[in-house]
């Protein structure tokens, strides 16, 4: 299995490429991601997984997280401010 | 940037939560039980598990997993690192992806009695739990181009519903051996082909076989399934472009040898190993009806220690989603518990075999859930119709919608949900379908559309009534055979909701 990689697209922004993993694991891996984080970085999470899609945002709210969501060509950028 | 992964990528593969989408939950967790075998320990485990993370309720689903809802994602790393001491892991549940694939090899389901069931032919359980092993987590089958669904039985009777699986293994004896034959190609589900109940194989395995033609089958779906749509990836439609000769040739070629023939019937009795019966080493079991398999973390515990004080502490989960402790040698104290917390095991034989999915959890169903159905239509049994189903069953399955996984079209009487319009505001409706079955089997037929929930009751009623009238001229008439013998018309104005 393709180990899910955090990647530095430039200063103080990364995306996080979860496509093809199931809840709870984009979720899991989002807010692991965010932990290696600096305040201030964004971080932006690409799923195929539908119900990810609606579960990611949710829970990283929760943790008082700004969160956005765009959707293009059958995948979701989900955009989170640390 | 290397994330911690460790402790996450163990479990990546092998564990899943799925998607609930009503009662406040969003995430099911659906815990394999191969074969429905399972010790009060575990079953204990898995309790505590539904009180921490589940609010207390579990059910037991028709494939013998035990389900939790309203589970965190947050929590989901513990869950599993305790499942994973008990030696479970869950469904994959990739059937939320837009297109075909990340399909896994669900639970695979078993004679809930085998290896005591004085009524089976061989053991199916070893080699139920052989290619567990086989494929959890096995990277080589985590993308099929679906779900792929077993059944492998070794008992006389149809307990599994064998016909309703991608592959059923079944028990049979061919000059004097005893081994298996194989059906290929069920499904009960709205994917293309449709509902399809699964064709004979003709081949004779012997034991030690199994495990290879499995491993082929699922090798060859992975190969050649479509992966188009999700619409035409299960394994049925697959079967429906090839047939059964060339399935069985392709076999053949993979496992590098003919496999041997077998022509003799395949038809068996479709029952649910109801109330309490004999085992083969005279120790009996004892099945408990659960209306939709519904416990609570209490309720499971209970159960597990009425197994360990009264039997040798292992339980069974059925395709039914009922609850069997075996090993009991004090039947009439374990009865006498049992009915001082209102646990009767006599009755109709309807409350143990209907079945309800969970369309609650899931969303599909707007009011009046699958299970309530199940629930009202089994006390409306038992109230008004109290000696008739005692010793004779018909089959009541309550979907949610078309994807039928409380089995609406194999039932006698099926309901599957779709909302309907009643003056201009949605409501629940339920489409009705008749004369189902599995032996000599026949996909039910749609004689109601978008009849209002609420009249549900009164239309199976209406139903029950004739077939009483009848029984006063034909006393031995069964209500299956009284339904087969409706005419058209008469099922029309039967149905009409007035
Ligand atoms: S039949 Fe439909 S409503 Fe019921 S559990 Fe399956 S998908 Fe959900």
């Amino acid at each position: 299995m393709q180990e899910p990689k955090l990647e530095r697209k430039s200063e103080g922004e990364y995306t996080l490429d979860v496509r093809g993993q199931t809840c709870p694991f984009p979720q899991i891996l989002s807010q692991l991601a965010l932990e290696k984080l600096r305040e201030g970085s964004i971080l932006e999470v690409i799923t195929d997984n539908p119900p990810s899609a609606r579960d990611v945002p949710i829970a990283l709210r929760k943790k008082g997280y700004e969160v956005e969501v765009k959707k293009s060509n059958g995948q979701w950028h989900i955009v989170v401010k640390k | 940037m290397e994330l911690e992964m460790e402790k996450v990528m163990r479990f990546m593969g092998r564990y899943s939560l799925g998607r609930d989408n009503g009662m406040g939950s969003l995430h099911f967790l659906r815990i394999k039980i191969p074969g429905g075998v399972i010790t009060s320990e575990y079953f204990k485990g898995i309790a505590e598990l539904s009180r921490e993370y589940g609010r207390g309720y579990a059910e037991i689903t028709d494939r013998q997993d035990i389900q939790l809802h309203w589970i965190e994602g947050d929590d989901a790393l513990d869950i599993f690192e305790r499942l994973e001491k008990m030696g479970f892991t869950t469904d994959m549940c990739g059937q939320a992806f837009p297109g075909a694939g990340h399909g896994d090899v669900r639970n695979i389901v078993g004679c809930p009695l085998s290896g005591v069931n004085k009524d089976e032919l061989i053991d199916g359980y070893p080699v139920i739990k052989e290619l567990t092993r086989f494929f959890t987590g096995n990277e080589d089958f985590l993308d099929l181009p679906k779900k792929f669904k077993f059944s492998i039985s070794g008992c006389m009777y149809n307990c599994t519903r064998a016909e309703i699986n991608d592959m059923a293994f079944i028990p049979v004896v061919h000059d004097g051996e005893i081994g298996f034959t194989v059906l290929a190609g069920g499904g009960a589900g709205k994917t293309l082909p449709g509902p399809t109940l699964a064709k004979p194989l003709r081949v004779f395995l012997s034991q030690e076989e199994v495990f290879d033609v499995a491993v082929a089958t699922v090798e060859i779906f992975r190969d050649h399934g479509n992966r188009e749509s999700k619409a035409k990836a299960r394994f049925k439609y697959l079967l429906d472009q090839i047939g059964v000769n060339g399935l069985r040739n392709m076999i053949e070629k993979k496992l590098g040898r003919k496999l041997e023939d077998y022509h003799g019937d395949v038809s068996r009795e479709w029952i649910e190993h109801t109330g309490v019966g004999e085992q083969k080493d005279e120790r009996y079991y004892v099945c408990v009806p659960l209306i939709g398999g519904k416990l609570s973390s209490d309720i499971m515990e209970w159960y597990a220690g009425l197994a360990e004080e009264y039997g040798t502490g292992d339980l069974r989960l059925t395709t039914f989603q009922n609850l069997i402790i075996v090993n009991v040698e004090d039947k009439e104290g374990l009865l006498k518990e049992l009915g001082k917390e209102g646990v009767v095991l006599k009755g109709i034989i309807p409350k143990w075999t209907a079945v309800g999915c969970a369309s609650d959890f899931c969303g599909k169903t707007k009011e009046y859930h699958s299970k309530e159905i199940v629930r009202d239509i089994v006390e409306h049994l038992e109230t008004s119709y109290p000696n008739i189903f005692v010793n004779q069953d018909f089959k009541i399955g309550v979907s949610g919608c078309p994807n039928n996984c409380g089995y609406s079209v194999i039932a006698s009487v099926g309901l599957e949900g779709r909302l309907i319009r009643v003056n201009g505001s949605v409501k629940q409706g339920y489409d009705i379908y008749l004369r189902g079955k599995l032996e000599n089997g026949s996909i039910g037929r749609r004689v109601a559309e978008g009849v209002p929930a609420e009249n549900v009751v009164n239309v199976l009623n209406k139903l029950l009534e004739q077939y009483k009238i009848k029984l006063k001229n034909e006393s031995e008439i069964r209500f299956v055979d009284f339904l087969e013998k409706l005419s058209d018309t008469e099922i029309k104005k039967l149905v009409e909701v007035t």
